[in-house]
């Protein structure tokens, strides 16, 4: 199996202060790697994960381009490069595709899908130098099969899927290997946008997601970021532009 | 931590010889079922056509360590003929060992996997039963057939505490790609967006992550192919 990084590998997890990002940044840790936390704002959460985890905060705004360039120079300034990067942040915003005004629907794309093209034009350069690199794209089951009253959520996570697989294809010869990861309903804060859709409790969102899905349970964080945690580890290496979908069976019987 | 027992088929070449390893290697006990003797701590001389010989292994290897916590099916050959010329007997056997083979060995652990309330299975399947094939359409549609069959299993088991899964590999260095394939031709290598054939333990490594840490994973295919489909 070809060997990846000379180095301890500098994983840069965007959408960490809580959540999925949280839970991605505490594993990659635990795995050695030293990883800088990013949020679009600064927070207690965020630098007082980046102490817990021996990390470091940044916060920047990734759908602002020059706030993604200063970002990825700052990681290159104190550690050369960045080897490891998992796009995770998110904007989500839910209403039926006729009341969405264009300007929060299209927020959503500039945050998702072209704040994440933004990054990962950002810390090519340091990769092609080092000849090796991880790209994961946290996606959405949503960018697979869609999801009422999320049109344009779907719609960049569906762009983000596309986008996995042509960066797979492009960078793959140069020892850059890109994938996403499809999660369907995950334990964490984000939820509470689906319950404010419904109208009802965080509680009640999860028990009638997990009543749909085959496993009968919606997944934890922790389950999401070992599939990270894989994606970026050695053997992972032939993946290539694909698309991991992690959701207990629910896209055979989503509503 | 508590034993884990994995039951190997075709352990003894190639990607199942692979898992095996990587199995042990992470503290697995590990029964190999193959036509030939395997490197195993429990090898059996096993015909995966055979429901009752394979029954009978995986009892065995129950019985001896007194659970059955992963199956992984890899036990399988390739043949090369052009679709006219495939005879009936080379499709019932390509589809008795690959299909047949795995539903085999699905069908005797799932009794002590249900009995356990947990386990895991991983079928490796192939690329090419995701995007088809020319000059092996019986191995392709065998594959295919083991994608589906594994697709619906895993809803069968989702509520049991049993995941389902398959790893379908790209073309791989193993001994099914001989010497002269079309596979290891740099023609097609330049072709692959990784440029590289897939190592075998590759394969195994995304086969131990479905088995230790892919809880939430239903019937899904995981493809390290180096880019061969996308």
């Amino acid at each position: 199996m070809p060997a990846q990084f000379p180095r301890v590998p500098v994983a840069l997890v965007t959408g960490a202060a809580q959540g999925l990002g949280h839970a991605i940044a505490t594993r990659l840790a635990h795995d050695g790697h030293l990883v800088i936390v990013n949020d679009k704002e600064d927070s207690a959460a965020l630098t007082d994960l980046a102490t817990q985890i021996g990390g470091l905060a940044l916060a920047a705004d990734v759908a602002d381009p020059e706030a993604v360039t200063e970002l990825v120079s700052e990681v290159a300034q104190r550690f050369g490069w960045v080897d490891v990067l998992v796009a995770n942040h998110a904007a989500m915003a839910m209403a039926p595709f006729l009341d969405m005004a264009p300007a929060p629907w299209w927020e959503q794309v500039e945050v998702n899908l072209s704040g994440t093209f933004r990054l990962v034009q950002a810390v090519l350069p340091g990769m092609r130098r080092a000849g090796a690199g991880r790209i994961v794209l946290i996606a959405s089951e949503a960018g697979v099969v869609g999801m009422r009253n999320a049109t344009a959520y779907s719609a960049s996570k569906g762009g983000l899927i596309a986008l996995t697989k042509s960066l797979g294809r492009e960078l793959a010869r140069e020892g850059i290997v890109t994938n996403a990861i499809a999660p369907s309903y995950v334990d964490t804060p984000q939820l509470q946008v689906d319950a404010a859709d419904a109208g009802v409790s965080i509680e009640d969102i999860k028990a009638a997601a997990a009543g749909r899905i085959p496993m009968g349970r919606i997944a934890t964080p922790q389950e999401i970021a070992a599939v990270t945690a894989f994606l970026v580890s050695p053997g992972a290496g032939s993946l290539v532009g694909q698309v991991l979908q992690p959701n207990g069976g629910t896209t055979r019987t989503r509503a | 931590m508590t034993e884990r027992v994995a039951v190997v088929t075709g352990a003894a070449s190639g990607i199942g010889a692979a898992c095996a390893r990587a199995l042990s290697a992470d503290g697995w006990r590990v029964a190999g079922l193959d036509l030939n003797t395997s490197a195993t701590e429990l090898s059996r001389t096993v015909d995966v056509t055979d429901r009752d010989a394979v029954a009978a292994a995986v009892d065995g290897a129950q019985a001896q360590w007194g659970s059955v916590d992963l199956l992984v099916t890899a036990a399988g050959y390739d043949e090369r003929i052009p679709v006219a010329e495939i005879s009936k007997d080379s499709w019932d056997r390509m589809l008795a060992v690959l299909l047949g083979g795995t539903v085999n060995a699905c069908a005797a652990v799932l009794p002590h996997m249900r009995r356990q309330g947990s386990g895991s299975i991983v079928a490796i399947s192939s690329e090419l039963g995701l995007a088809g094939s020319e000059d092996n359409v019986h191995y392709a549609t065998a594959k295919g057939a083991v994608i589906g069959f594994v697709k619906a299993l895993a809803l069968e088991c989702a509520g049991d505490g049993i995941t389902v899964n398959s790893v379908a590999p790209g073309p791989t260095d193993t001994p099914l790609l001989e010497d002269g394939s079309p596979w290891r031709e740099p023609d097609y290598l330049a072709t692959l967006p990784l440029r590289r054939l897939v190592h075998p333990d590759e394969i195994a490594a995304t086969v131990v992550f479905l088995a230790e840490e892919g809880s939430f994973f239903c019937g899904e295919v995981l493809s390290p192919n180096a880019g061969a489909v996308i």
